[in-house]
């Protein structure tokens, strides 16, 4: 396939990701914040749904083509110190804004330009990383691509689903508080 | 709730978002990652332009987001406050540094990551919520 007909399909993807989120609402700083405030049913309903959904289909993937399956996404970076880090700074910014990733694409789209300001300071940050932080910790990083079921020495259908189970159990025990 | 009503409801939205996101990677063996995606608003565009690939995609979701707002009216342009563009600048600039320190935002982790079984994501997503809950305590707690 060639790159210009995946981009055009990857764009039409992201159209359909933008459209279904705006009309869910979708953002998970907020979801974190109802959390926080005790009003967390919303988001911990709709991430479960996402959860269960996508788990299943990308298990069921491999089964499909081999070359599908389960990968590991991004690397275990310094041990994992470096995943722990980068989310706690992630996670203090879009408590900043009140907008992830999703919540900030979203919220352009909107026409909410405090966004677009909020997508520009992305560059300084990004910057500052790659061109200061990376170089001088380069050497030192230990890098790995592990998943679960690997480091866990199970099936992926196992954990699969022993955590598709959990999230539905816990699906319907916040139904049932609601 | 009328069908046709529930069949456009946030929750359902959601499910249809999460099936589009199998059937991305079922089609073009590609999934949606939101971090190193805007890799390329600093020149890096990854090898055979993967991070151009999935900013790409992420320019589809302002498409997306604005075809869902403007078909149901809720398409608005708001200007920011003065006084907030501070937070946001800092906000954003945690993101920034956040999404390259290790790849891993709200994206990533929960909505493929954490389903693919990926060790990193969900030590990413206990950072998330340790980072955010600081803020929230911090900020919340001041008012």
């Amino acid at each position: 396939m060639s790159f210009e007909l995946l981009v055009a399909l990857g764009v039409l993807f992201g159209v359909g990701f933008g459209y279904c989120v705006q009309r869910a609402g979708l953002c998970f700083a907020h979801g974190l914040g109802e959390i926080y405030m005790g009003h967390g049913t919303r988001i911990i309903r709709m991430f479960i749904v996402i959860f269960v959904i996508t788990s299943a289909g990308f298990l069921l993937s491999g089964l499909i083509s081999p070359s599908l399956g389960l990968k590991p996404i991004g690397q275990l970076r310094g041990f994992g110190f470096f995943n722990l880090l980068s989310g706690i700074l992630f996670g203090a910014g879009i408590a900043l804004n009140g907008g992830c990733i999703l919540g900030t694409l979203r919220q352009i789209g909107e026409g909410n330009l405090a966004f677009l300001i909020v997508f520009v300071a992305f560059i300084p940050g990004l910057a500052l990383v790659v061109y200061v932080f990376d170089p001088a910790l380069g050497p030192s990083y230990s890098t790995q691509k592990v998943t679960l079921p690997a480091m866990l020495h199970v099936a992926a259908p196992w954990v699969t689903a022993a955590l598709v189970s959990g999230a539905l159990v816990w699906y319907f025990a916040v139904c049932r508080r609601k | 709730m009328e069908l046709r009503a529930r069949l456009k409801s946030p929750l359902f939205m959601v499910g249809y978002f999460a099936l589009l996101n199998v059937a991305m990677y079922l089609t073009i063996s590609k999934f949606w990652i939101g971090g190193s995606s805007f890799l390329p608003m600093i020149g890096k565009l990854g090898d055979g332009n993967k991070f151009l690939f999935a900013f790409l995609v992420n320019m589809g979701v302002i498409g997306g987001a604005f075809l869902g707002a403007y078909s149901n009216r809720e398409f608005r342009l708001r200007m920011p406050r003065v006084n907030m563009l501070p937070k946001l600048i800092i906000g954003g600039m945690l993101i920034g540094m956040g999404v390259t320190i290790a790849p891993g935002t709200c994206t990533t982790a929960f909505v493929t990551g954490m389903p693919m079984l990926s060790v990193s994501s969900f030590l990413s997503a206990a950072g998330i919520f340790i980072g955010a809950f600081a803020v929230y305590s911090f900020t919340l707690g001041r008012r």
